[in-house]
């Protein structure tokens, strides 16, 4: 038998497997209406968080394989980083909620950038989920800008870079791979402008006292 | 974010999977839309939007057997089927998507990944409007096709919103194109390049340096997006035209052939590889690319009787080379059909089927069929149902009459 490229094999099987999670979650949505205790609504919740947070992550490791596999095509384009900010919390929200955590966006009203909104929703997603993983009460994205550079930072106010010890959790699917950390990388260093390109900085949170993770992209 | 009121606007909701359809028109209701319509494929949509408006066109990407979403919006904005008022989101599956962002020349006016819960689809789709809104008085002067009224909006709305300062730069770029003024055209794009190598910018200055004959720098740009994006297939078609402008009738050939491997379902790109097949007699790759567009020429904006007619004489090219075999009498006598049934009111159409049936019969040493059909021709001319066979058909086949 002729020798295969395994990790094609591998993307293309998590490509099938996130499929399958978006029917269920489809289908999820009429068992939510059929749900009627809050105890029951509150199980379907649970679910749904999880089955999203595993989609999420199956799309990580697609964008992964893309990137590491110089297979990926970035998309510039200018954002509104108020605009770009206000819907990944919008998108996040449910799943710090979950966790009863706070999730806030600072950054300045016309703050415009340059870079792969796709990719870098994925990148902040893989953060915020991180920071879940870590904070007490809360976690804030922001922006701004530094030297021709866009900074996008995700905070939070847990035990900092240095202490990561996360508590047992109960949520599903709650796995640390280690794999967020190099997506974020590939993804930051794929933005290049002339001989720039981007990279990321592993820090603590003056603001919260947790750990901070910035995402520089070249402007 | 004000709360958009959907209860006046109309929907066309472009769906193949029959949950994922149920599931999409619920979330459309339950915000608000009254007036949701809905097909399953791209032919059924094309039929409603030419007898409908809708202002919001919710469509997946992946339709099943027929074309796909991306086919289905060229086609449509490329014949004026929908205005530039009208919103199209695309949704998409993570591997789809690159298919979509590829293609330079038309694009959605947004994107959307599944899964999505209600929540984010109201989200987009309240933004995407609020976009529309922002740029309505340069897209209601688009869809009047008065670009300089155009132009001159897009520069207010781009000093206004900064966001929108890339979709408007491509706006005006594309109406300077369209106006002729490939000069001042060049010189949006190069400030827009200046601050980043965007893949329209840069499309746009290649096809300006196409019009004004500038080839040798056009091909080196169209080349360069070729490298950049494996997905732009538009700028194959491009290199093709230009090479064709440049008299490299071969290598344009071979681009086409690469671009139709890319991407089958594009019925415009198959009728230019066969033109382009015919002009360098290759008549086996015409035919196939005729074949090919006779197929997806029904159900699509472009059913022309040409199309039908080019798909003939690609076959009897064959048959005069010699290298007829009776499965290309098969093909032939499929489109022959075709053509009786959708367009042999016309007399000219009549006349030129006429030609290629007796064109045929003649090659392959059939002088009494071919007698036959030029006599029954001759009856339809003189009833005036069929144009009469002109001086060089009767000289080319003089053996006949």
């Amino acid at each position: 038998m002729k020798k295969m490229d395994i990790s094609t094999i591998l993307a293309s099987a998590i490509h099938e497997s996130k499929n399958q999670v978006g029917t269920l979650l489809y289908q999820l949505q009429s068992v939510k209406e059929i749900a009627q205790s809050s105890t029951d609504k509150q199980k379907v919740q649970k679910l749904e968080e999880g089955l999203k947070q595993l989609n999420d992550e199956w799309v990580e490791y697609l964008y992964l394989y893309k990137l590491a596999s110089d297979g990926y095509e970035l998309h510039y384009d200018y954002c509104s980083l108020d605009e770009f900010l206000d819907d990944q919390v919008f998108a996040l929200t449910q799943s710090a909620n979950a966790k009863s955590l706070k999730l806030s966006y600072n950054t300045s009203p016309d703050l415009v950038a340059i870079f792969d909104e796709r990719l870098l929703t994925a990148v902040v997603s893989t953060g915020v989920y991180n920071a879940l993983r870590f904070a007490k009460n809360k976690i804030e994205i922001s922006a701004q800008t530094h030297n021709d550079y866009l900074e996008i930072a995700i905070e939070d106010d847990g035990n900092g870079f240095d202490n990561h010890e996360p508590e047992e959790e109960s949520m599903m699917f709650d796995a640390n791979t280690g794999l967020g950390l190099y997506f974020t990388e590939l993804s930051a260093k794929a933005h290049i402008k002339s001989d720039r390109s981007g990279y990321i900085e592993k820090g603590s949170s003056s603001t919260l006292g947790g750990a901070r993770l910035s995402i520089f992209l070249p402007q | 974010m004000n709360p958009e009121d959907f209860s006046k606007k109309k929907a066309l909701l472009i769906e193949d999977m029959a949950e994922a359809r149920i599931m999409q028109k619920k979330m459309l209701t339950d915000f608000g839309f009254r007036s949701i319509d809905i097909a399953m494929k791209a032919e059924t949509a094309i039929e409603l939007l030419k007898s409908n408006n809708y202002d919001i066109i919710l469509s997946d990407y992946n339709l099943g057997k027929g074309k796909d979403g991306q086919q289905l919006l060229e086609e449509v904005r490329y014949s004026h089927l929908i205005p530039n008022t009208a919103t199209y989101l695309m949704v998409t599956a993570e591997t789809s998507i690159e298919m979509v962002m590829g293609a330079i020349e038309y694009q959605p006016d947004g994107y959307i990944t599944k899964p999505f819960s209600q929540a984010t689809l109201q989200r987009r789709l309240t933004k995407l409007i609020d976009v529309k809104n922002k740029l309505k008085k340069v897209n209601i002067a688009l869809d009047a096709q008065d670009y300089s009224t155009a132009i001159l909006e897009a520069n207010k709305v781009s000093s206004e919103a900064p966001y929108l300062e890339s979709k408007c730069g491509r706006i005006i770029g594309d109406c300077l194109l369209t106006l002729e003024k490939n000069e001042e055209a060049l010189s949006v794009f190069d400030r827009h390049l200046k601050e980043r190598k965007m893949p329209w910018a840069l499309f746009g200055k290649a096809k300006a340096n196409y019009n004004l004959g500038r080839l040798d720098k056009a091909e080196s740009s169209f080349r360069q997006l070729m490298l950049d994006n494996k997905f732009f297939v538009n700028s194959y078609d491009w290199l093709a035209k230009t090479l064709v402008k440049k008299g490299s009738l071969d290598e344009a050939q071979t681009v086409l052939v690469d671009a139709v491997m890319r991407s089958p379902k594009n019925i415009l790109r198959q009728i230019e590889l066969g033109k382009l097949s015919m002009s360098v007699e290759d008549s086996m790759t015409a035919e196939m690319s005729f074949r090919r567009a006779v197929y997806l020429a029904k159900h699509s904006c472009f059913n022309e009787a040409d199309i039908y007619l080019e798909h003939l004489r690609s076959i009897v090219a064959i048959a005069e080379s010699g290298e007829f075999t009776p499965r290309q009498r098969d093909n032939f006598n499929a489109t022959l059909k075709k053509i009786h049934q959708q367009f042999f009111e016309d007399p000219d159409v009549k006349a030129h089927t006429y030609h290629s049936e007796i064109a045929l019969y003649n090659a392959n040493g059939d002088e009494k069929t071919a007698k036959q059909l030029l006599e029954m021709w001759t009856n339809e001319a003189e009833n005036g149902v069929a144009r009469e066979p002109d001086a060089e058909f009767k000289k080319k086949f003089s053996n006949l009459f």
